[in-house]
């Protein structure tokens, strides 16, 4: 085997994702990712950032980042069950669960890890997982790692996951349903209300992935089981500091049991070195943000609802969104591509989403509203959506 | 430039327009019965279609390996394409038969066709299934009466679009089923469709969700050893359960990833992750049922229709099913098989039976290592 190539499958891989246009090409972000934005050198109206209350460049947030950094240093050191538990961790966890109005939180690396940890250790064999089948593909990779039937429901299902708990019921021992809070594709929200109350009668653990429901649905942003007041009937809240909390770093949170369980038994947690405390301090000021300025997320709908009145008078179809991700249908790859890049000439980022992404009639552009935009700037962007629909003969 | 070949059986069709239950043998009866020919137009109608999407794409240059006349060159002609892009393979004397079909098959594989476009129904298929012998994929733009088998787009625009998307690297190659109706039973009377064996064709790549901009593709292949997991546990987890294995290419592909040699068109019985039994009629199933009361069936949807039970494994019969126990029906599929079989069918022959199925409206569908999916049954 002296002629084995250690790494030339990299490249042939690569080129073949190329060959399909399947590759990613980053785009540069030059300076914060704001509501106008310098990408690749050209200011743009940001439309693509998950950013939702513009809390990365908020002044008590950055503050509190610098302050970390002078009284706890740049780094934590160590995993959180070694020695990289800080105060700054603990008092985070302390300010997330009294948001969540809940009894415990676990502060994790990212979503993604909080996904890929935690679910892992809640079913194994002979349990059943439910997951609807457009769920994130950090709860998938959770959902792989365990030995418990997997379950897929249709999407927003309710009846198709009833008929998934009665079969399960037959011979689970544990059973777990697990569904994104909000989609990010399409911005269509779970019927988690639904998904909590039939749960409940099989004895079932809900998990609700909220990373998009966050800072934007519920009671002061409080995430989507406040919006449907099923709080006590879902037994783990997944949340993420990526987006409307605009720092980084993932949590979970529930109850006590859930907190001691979770942190024993993670490997991702467990694992990997502890956030250092800038970004620690940022999360808990981004809390704070929260909890003391409303005007942010109230600011947040009234965009979304000014934005999409107007792109649908004229004439967009703007699909199933019920959130401020707001998708623009153009049908065809090709012409969603075309639209994009000519959104960026006339200084609008928002991407594309084609084939094989989402179904090949189903091309369309994204579009993230965010608290920060001004009326000028929706204006702008919509006056954009105008000219190129026209040009493209997508609206009249 | 890339080379496909493109055979047209110009009589197929004929037999439904005046309810004959296919072509085959009978053309004559359907002449005199009034019978006008549907391949030469959807043949062109492909043809038509290709031309319009490729226009301008000068990376889909295409030279088409085809036979002279009614099988290849006159639909082609008609439709406009150029004769310097024809390459004739051969000339077969009209009226044509399926020995011509098989001929030019051969001939445009050996000439290195990378696909085999056949404008057809059932039978052709067959034809064209044993002539290309897994050398090259085929695909089928529809023509027939019958069209059971799993290698026809749904019209022949939509064989264009396949064809275009395979050029272009979108598509990958997988197996299906060809499925014939019984031309001696039908003759005596009886209507029955078998399994008659498979062929590699074009299917969609199955993209899973890898990260929410993003997906990944996963091969038939890597179900397929996902799917050969889950049933080496199954087996060592179910020692004495005697485990029959239903035809169809699914099943065989993950019987081979088990270092099991499964026949294809028939059922097999393993236990313990040993095969005890080759290609059971239906008397050698009551028998080991006898021996081992203890069973579950596995099948896969066969055909371009979904079919569970009761087409391609009359073996299964309604006694089999009641001594196994329909609860004990295993269904599995490869995802991509899932996503285009909108529902299983079931028709064992025994109504009360198939009402049995059919009540419980959904069944789950193994797609992959300890996965399954609710999957509408047709009522
Ligand atoms: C639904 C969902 N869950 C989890 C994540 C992962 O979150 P994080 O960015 O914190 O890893 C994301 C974001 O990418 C998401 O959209």
């Amino acid at each position: 085997m002296a002629n084995r190539d250690p790494t030339s499958w990299m490249r042939a891989e690569y080129e073949s994702l190329v060959a399909q246009s399947l590759d990613w090409k980053l785009r540069v972000l030059q300076g914060p990712s704001a509501p106008r934005s310098i990408v690749d050198g050209k200011t743009v109206i940001m439309l693509c950032s998950n950013n939702y209350l513009n809390l990365s460049n908020h002044p008590k947030v950055k503050r509190a980042a610098r302050e970390a950094i002078k009284t706890h240093g740049a780094g934590s050191g160590s995993v959180r069950p070694i020695a990289g538990n800080m105060d700054l961790h603990e008092e985070l966890e302390r300010r997330i669960a009294r948001f969540k109005r809940r009894e415990a939180a676990l502060f994790y690396m990212s979503g993604f890890a909080g996904n890929a940890g935690l679910i892992s250790q809640l079913a194994g064999d002979g349990d059943a997982i439910l997951t609807d089948e457009l769920n994130h593909g950090s709860i998938i990779d959770g959902v792989r790692l365990t030995k418990a039937q997997r379950i897929i429901y249709r999407h927003r299902d309710v009846g198709d996951l009833e008929r998934a708990l009665k079969e399960a019921d037959v011979s689970a021992k544990k059973i777990l349903v697990v569904s994104d809070g909000v989609f990010s594709m399409d911005g269509d929200i779970a019927p988690v209300g639904e998904i909590a109350k039939l749960s409940e009668s099989f004895g079932a653990m809900v998990y609700i992935d909220d990373a998009h429901g966050e800072g934007v649905l519920g009671d002061g942003g409080r995430g989507v089981a406040s919006h449907f007041h099923v709080e006590e009937k879902i037994q783990v809240e997944l949340g993420t500091f990526s987006k409307a909390l605009g720092v980084v770093g993932g949590y979970v949170a529930g109850s006590n049991d859930l907190r001691n369980y979770a942190l024993n038994k993670s490997r991702t947690w467990l694992l990997s070195g502890s956030h250092p405390p800038a970004v620690t301090a940022a999360c808990t000021a981004a809390i704070d943000v929260l909890e003391t300025e409303p005007r942010h997320v109230k600011k947040l709908w009234s965009n979304t609802k000014y934005f999409k009145k107007r792109l649908v008078s004229l004439g967009f179809d703007i699909g199933r969104s019920e959130t401020p991700i707001t998708p623009v249908m153009l049908g065809d790859s090709a012409t969603a591509k075309r639209f994009s890049d000519r959104l960026f000439e006339e200084g609008v980022f928002a991407l594309p989403i084609v084939y094989p992404m989402v179904a090949k009639d189903k091309a369309r552009i994204r579009n993230i509203v965010n608290a920060g935009l001004k009326r000028q700037d929706l204006d702008d962007a919509l006056a954009a959506y105008e000219k190129i629909g026209k040009e493209l003969s997508v609206i009249a | 430039m890339r080379r496909l070949g493109f055979i047209v059986n110009p009589i197929a069709g004929m037999g439904g327009r005046v309810g004959l239950k296919g072509t085959d043998g009978v053309v004559d009866e359907a002449r005199a019965a009034g019978a006008d020919p549907v391949a030469p137009t959807r043949a062109r109608a492909f043809a038509e279609t290709i031309l319009a999407l490729s226009r301008g794409d000068p990376s889909l240059s295409i030279r088409w390996l085809t036979a002279a006349g009614p099988m290849g060159m006159e639909p082609l002609g008609a439709a406009g394409v150029d004769e310097e892009r024809c390459e004739i393979i051969n000339r077969p004397p009209e009226p044509t038969t399926a020995e011509d079909t098989r001929r030019a098959v051969e001939a445009c594989i050996d000439r290195g066709a990378e696909l085999v476009l056949f404008c057809g129904g059932d039978g052709t298929a067959r034809d064209v299934a044993e002539s290309a012998r897994d050398r090259a994929p085929i695909l089928g733009i529809p023509a027939g009466v019958k069209m059971y088998s799993a290698v026809f787009a749904v019209s022949p625009q939509a064989a264009a679009e396949l064809t275009l998307a395979y050029l272009r690297g979108r598509l990958r190659i997988g197996s299906a089923e060809i499925l014939d109706l019984d031309e001696d039973a039908y003759r005596r009377g009886e209507w029955r469709i078998a399994l008659v064996g498979t062929a590699k064709t074009l299917v969609e790549p199955t993209l899973v969700q890898a990260g929410k901009l993003q997906v990944a593709e996963v091969t038939e292949e890597s179900t397929r050893e996902e799917l050969a997991d889950h049933f080496r546990e199954l087996f060592a987890a179910e020692p004495d359960t005697l485990f029959f294995l239903g035809p169809g290419s699914t099943i065989a592909s993950i019987a081979t990833v088990l270092g099991l040699e499964k026949t294809l068109l028939g059922i097999d019985a393993v236990l313990g992750g040993r095969t005890v039994a080759k290609d059971v009629d239906e008397r050698s199933l009551l028998r080991l049922l006898d021996q081992h009361p203890k069973a579950k069936l596995v099948v896969s949807p066969i055909g371009a229709q979904g079919f569970l039970l009761g087409r391609g494994n009359p073996e299964a019969s309604p006694d089999v099913l009641r001594r196994i126990g329909t609860r004990n029906v295993i269904a599995v599929a490869t995802p991509a098989k899932l996503a285009m079989t909108p529902v299983l069918r079931v028709d064992t022959g025994d109504a009360a039976l198939d009402e049995e199925f059919r009540r419980r409206e959904y069944l789950f569908v193994l797609i992959g290592y300890r996965t399954s999916k609710l999957h509408p049954i047709q009522r």
